[in-house]
């Protein structure tokens, strides 16, 4: 429920009552993924396999890099047609650990650019064209 | 920003803006909603970011907000804690635990 922001990495962290097994599925499975996060995903969840998500107009797509079940699964993140943050850019790396029958889950995305949004936002404002016209 | 961009009435809002002002009389006239939803889009679009205000008299016009806010890192800082809010929600929906805690 908090996000802390050091050199080119945000770090969030939850609390979930559920154990990890649980949990993991929902960074695997298409349909579960989707139930917190994005529209549509295409998942591919083995080392080398593909990542792509769909989120309202904005597209990730990234590859799994770690696939341990029901510990750690690191992907890489990045937004289709957006210079500051290209497909691959950046990684997410999430683990999960026991709390009694619980799960403490930490993720921590890497390689974040210094870019302003102006960059990003251009990739927006190219978006929004794109679905105005529609 | 992405869940903003992520509903229909509120990109369209957006497309009403994009060119220029427009006063949220006329933004609320575009839509069959209620204007308290358009109010309630039209709050989610400024708190990303995305929209600027300005009063003239009684009058708020809104307009697409184009000048930078902050970096992809505060973006994602943003995206990531939100996003782990509703994958909780998911999984505990799904996966009740049956008896009280500690009860």
């Amino acid at each position: 429920m908090s996000a802390e922001v050091h050199d080119g990495i945000v770090i969030a962290t939850e609390h979930i009552q559920a154990a990890p097994e649980v949990v993991f599925r929902y960074f695997t499975d298409p349909a579960l993924l989707t139930t917190w996060i994005g529209d549509l995903a295409e998942l591919d969840p083995q080392p080398g396999g593909q990542f792509d998500l769909v989120m309202g107009d904005v597209r990730c797509r990234g590859t799994y890099l770690v696939v341990e079940p029901p510990h750690r699964v690191t992907f890489s993140w990045g937004i289709d047609g957006n210079r500051a943050l290209p497909p691959g850019a950046s990684t997410v790396e999430v683990v999960l650990t026991p709390d009694g029958d619980d799960t403490m889950v930490v993720l921590t995305h890497r390689g974040l650019p210094e870019s302003r949004i102006e960059q990003h936002r251009a990739g927006w404002e190219h978006q929004l064209t794109r679905v105005c016209r529609t | 920003m992405l869940r903003a961009l992520a509903d229909p009435h509120r990109r369209q809002i957006l497309r009403l803006v994009q060119h220029g002002e427009l006063p949220a009389g006329q933004i609320a006239a575009r839509f069959t909603l209620t204007q308290q939803a358009v109010s309630q889009h039209i709050g989610v679009l400024k708190s990303a970011g995305l929209l600027t205000e300005r009063r003239e008299g009684t009058r708020r016009l809104y307009s697409l907000r184009r000048e930078p806010l902050g970096s992809v890192r505060e973006l994602l800082a943003e995206l990531w804690p939100e996003a782990l809010s509703r994958l909780k929600r998911a999984v505990e929906e799904a996966h009740p635990r049956h008896s009280g805690r500690d009860a």
